[in-house]
């Protein structure tokens, strides 16, 4: 819609004394894939880390829609429609492939204790078409055979991939991926990228980490290069590849 | 046969303990060595209303079970800031000054001299008296308690327990509302712990603080992990196990003060082997590895 | 009365000090808390009983054995269970339930060897107490409050000084960083664990001496002990000091209000109220929480 539809202002945090972030701001459009670049140690996974409230920033602010979230804990902005996936790869490894993506609905009616005695079938109902709809996901993108395997039994590709579904599973308008195909198979790269390529047409929004300037390529609209926790460089992902000031941190 | 039953009803108010503990411990992954206390405090609470206001049986059932519930809020409000081990650490604490207050508020509590002449219960009229009558009542409590256990573990809300047992992280960013879960099962379990409470205490129709020590919240504890914590029956089995086991000792000409011990002595060498060789119990699926370096 | 009260809070403070300190140095290495410590202490009381009375040594010499082998029990739990445990990757829950299961199992087979009446080490001959600034103090508090301060010199100038003090601080700090840099991290623990446990030991003997012993009393002074290493700041010896000095205070002062039996539960109240509010302790580092 407008040109602040995320806005990320002036976000600052160190951790002992390093500047992790040093007053970062961007902001984000309806229905774009920003590509988030930088030297390791940028600050970029602390970026997706304020942003989700799981650190808090020492100043600036995180608005979506008009709404700040700064400050917020992270299920409360979980909720407010951001859902993540992390650099280390989060997820419930003991149970299944299916209840990891279960998980993912945010607001489920059974989740709430009164309603599991009191409100038993509505409650039923919403969790049997949550599963529909995590059954067809996961048919969607290949997993559907592994479903009841504990989803540490998947393979390291696979294993990012559910994270990936978690996130759609969320039904969130802004997905933060956090390096989604480092270290995997190319055939599950494209896979992945298909995936993420397709998600502005239903209407997400997604803040994509990512070293691989291929993938970038690929499928950002727009590209923010980071440095010592500040931007250095904005645009499409052409002009951030030939910008020398990124060139320049890249040598550095 | 009223022996039988006797140990029967016993095993009764341990699956009570131990299914409770299950949900704090075994599906929210909150280890507490505090159960005695809240088993403690609820049969106090109970008895104290029966025998000074002289309420009804169940009256007292009911504001033991919402005190333990609050009580047990309060306590499992500390495991917001603080985990794993010094959770326990802090479960630990809360157990001895639990102790210490029913040992020491002597004007309240009668302190160590306990609470004798508990009064049979009436419900509705039916005066629960015999063996058999407590088997039923007890049992009754038992399945209700089992039903509850059932239903909240198979529910969406069980899956969200184990996913913050297992990864909190994973738990906030999928939108769940951590600190409450905790929070709320920490009452749950604590609430049921009443149950078994004021079933014991008017069982046995005399309390005093002995019952409700730290060596018993060990054992409540031991029962869930030697039977698997984390699953439905684990604790059921573990119950039935422990429970029977000094009878059994004593059928083997054990003296009874000698069985005490050895009991102990089983059931500490029963937890030592589970955490070497099988640290899921004999039916559970949690293992306890919560606080290890995630590789 | 006053002066009275503050030489007890002393006497308490430094047998707390030395449980602390044992308690303190063994998770500041192991990183689990060592439940089984509370039968390490007893097992350093009974020793004694068994040497003096059943043998008949002299008291000293019997404590002079004892204490090591307090140590002993400490060094068999670590190689038979601590250490095949942390072989499986074990963490600290795991661990700590071990220990659980192994304090019951030896306090039993002491109230099995010993009943659980209590069983006494004091000298026979009452002593009078000796004046101490309007304040009477017996010869055996004198010389625990004398062991308490020589154990807590000698081990930070250990800890200070000695190449194995380096090491327990490097595996304290980083236990991976002291692997890769060349420590027998094993090595340090097996050796620490001795330390921790003949501390244990040594505090045992010496509340044995003022108070007598039974086969839980480990209990009490183990939680004493932690209550003093929390509030210091694990795994800092001089916060311990202060943990120790601090608890045995409040609840010696407490006393002045409140009728002596709440100790327990005024110790365990400053515990919850430092878990809950400052957990790293007055001295300590910031304990681990959820990072992301
Ligand atoms: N929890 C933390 N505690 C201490 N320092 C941290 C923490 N998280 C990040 N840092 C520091 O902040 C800086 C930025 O880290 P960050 O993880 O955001 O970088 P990044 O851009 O994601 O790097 P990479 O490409 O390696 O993932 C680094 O210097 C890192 O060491
Ligand atoms: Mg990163």
């Amino acid at each position: 819609m407008t040109n602040d539809w995320l806005r990320i202002d002036g976000l600052a945090k160190s951790f002992d004394g390093v500047k992790a972030l040093a007053g970062f701001s961007c902001s984000l459009r309806e229905g774009e894939i920003l590509g988030l670049l930088g030297p390791n140690g940028a600050g970029k996974t602390t970026l997706f880390n304020v942003i989700s409230g799981f650190l808090a920033p020492e100043s600036g602010n995180v608005v979506l829609r008009g709404v700040n979230l700064t400050g917020k804990p992270p299920h409360r902005i979980a909720t407010a429609g951001i859902a993540r996936t992390f650099q280390d790869l989060r997820l419930i490894r003991q149970l299944s492939v299916l209840d990891n993506v279960l998980l993912s609905f945010r607001d489920q009616p059974g989740e709430r204790l009164g309603n599991v005695f009191f409100r038993g079938k509505s409650s039923q109902d919403q969790e049997a078409a949550n599963r529909n709809e995590a059954t067809s996901l996961l048919e969607e993108c290949g997993l559907a055979e592994k479903a009841n395997d504990p989803a540490e039994d998947l393979s390291y590709g696979q294993q990012k991939l559910l994270s990936l579904v978690c996130c759609l599973a969320a039904k969130a308008d802004l997905l933060l991926l956090d390096e989604p195909v480092a270290g995997i198979a190319p055939e599950m790269i494209e896979k992945m990228l298909g995936i993420i390529r397709d998600l502005p047409n239903q209407g997400k929004s997604v803040m994509l980490i990512e070293h691989d300037l291929d993938a970038v390529m690929q499928v950002c609209d727009r590209v923010v290069f980071m440095d010592a926790g500040v931007k250095v460089s904005e645009g499409t992902p052409e002009e951030v590849r030939n910008d020398p000031k990124v060139i320049e941190a890249y040598i550095a | 046969m009223e022996y039988l039953l006797h140990i029967l009803i016993l095993i009764g108010i341990y699956v009570i303990l131990a299914s409770s503990l299950n949900l704090i411990a075994g599906y929210a992954g909150l280890l507490s060595i505090a159960h005695a206390a809240f088993f403690g405090v609820g049969a106090y609470v109970a008895v104290l209303m029966g025998l000074h206001w002289e309420t009804p049986f169940l009256v007292n059932l009911a504001a033991a079970v919402v005190f333990c519930g609050i009580l047990g809020g309060v306590v499992g409000a500390p495991g917001l800031r603080i985990r794993d081990d010094y959770f326990v650490i802090a479960t630990f604490a809360f157990q001895v000054i639990a102790f210490s207050v029913l040992n020491n508020w002597v004007s309240l509590t009668g302190g160590p001299m306990g609470l004798p002449g508990i009064p049979q219960p009436v419900i509705f009229g039916w005066t629960v008296s015999s063996h058999w009558e407590f088997l039923v009542l007890t049992g009754g409590c038992c399945a209700a308690v089992l039903w509850i256990c059932h239903k909240i573990v198979t529910s969406p809300f069980g899956r969200m327990l184990k996913a913050i047992r297992e990864d909190e992280v994973f738990a906030q960013a999928a939108g769940k509302n951590v600190a409450a879960c905790k929070v709320l099962v920490f009452a749950i379990g604590a609430a049921m712990a009443a149950v078994a409470g004021v079933m014991y205490a008017h069982y046995i129709s005399f309390i005093d603080p002995t019952s409700f020590t730290v060596m018993e919240s060990i054992f409540i504890i031991s029962i869930v992990i030697i039977g698997g914590a984390g699953s439905m029956w684990g604790p059921v089995l573990g119950a039935v196990v422990l429970v029977a086991l000094p009878e059994v000792l004593r059928f083997v000409g054990l003296p009874s003060a000698v069985a005490a011990n050895v009991r102990q002595i089983l059931y500490g060498g029963a937890l030592v082997a589970m955490m070497m060789w099988r640290p899921q119990g004999l039916l559970g699926e949690y293992a306890f590895r919560k606080g290890e370096a995630q590789q | 009365m006053f002066s009275q009260l503050l030489v007890n809070a002393l006497i308490a403070a430094s047998i707390y000090l030395v449980v602390a300190a044992g308690i303190s140095l063994a998770y500041s290495v192991t990183r689990f808390f060592h439940f089984a410590h509370a039968a390490v202490i007893a097992c350093g009381a009974y020793s004694v009983f068994v040497l003096h009375v059943w043998v008949g040594l002299p008291l000293s010499i019997s404590a002079l054995i004892a204490a090591p082998l307090g140590g002993a029990v400490g060094l068999a739990l670590e190689l038979l269970i601590y250490r095949p445990l942390r072989r499986k990757a074990a963490g600290p829950l795991v661990l700590l339930l071990a220990s659980i299961g192994a304090y019951v199992v030896l306090q039993n087979v002491m109230s099995l060897a010993f009943g659980d009446a209590s069983r006494s080490i004091r000298p026979t001959s009452v002593q009078e107490g000796l004046p101490f600034l309007g304040a009477r103090i017996t010869c055996v508090q004198l010389i625990s409050i004398a062991v308490a301060l020589a154990l807590l010199i000698i081990l930070l100038t250990a800890f200070v000084r000695t190449r194995w003090g380096k090491m327990a601080r490097a595996v304290m700090s980083d236990p991976e960083l002291a692997s890769v840099s060349g420590i027998n991290v094993d090595g340090v623990i097996l050796w620490v664990s001795f330390v921790a446990s003949m501390l244990a030991a040594t505090g045992g003997i010496l509340q044995s001496l003022d108070v007598d012993m039974t086969p839980t009393m480990g209990m009490t002074a183990l939680l004493a002990g932690v209550v003093a290493a929390v509030v210091g700041g694990i795994g800092r010896l001089p916060g311990v000091v202060l943990g120790a000095i601090f608890l045995a205070l409040a609840q010696h002062l407490s006393t002045w209000i409140i009728s002596t039996q709440w100790q327990d539960a005024i110790a365990f109240a400053i515990l919850l109220a430092f878990l809950i509010f400052r957990p790293e302790g007055f001295m300590g580092k910031k304990v681990r929480e959820t990072t992301v």
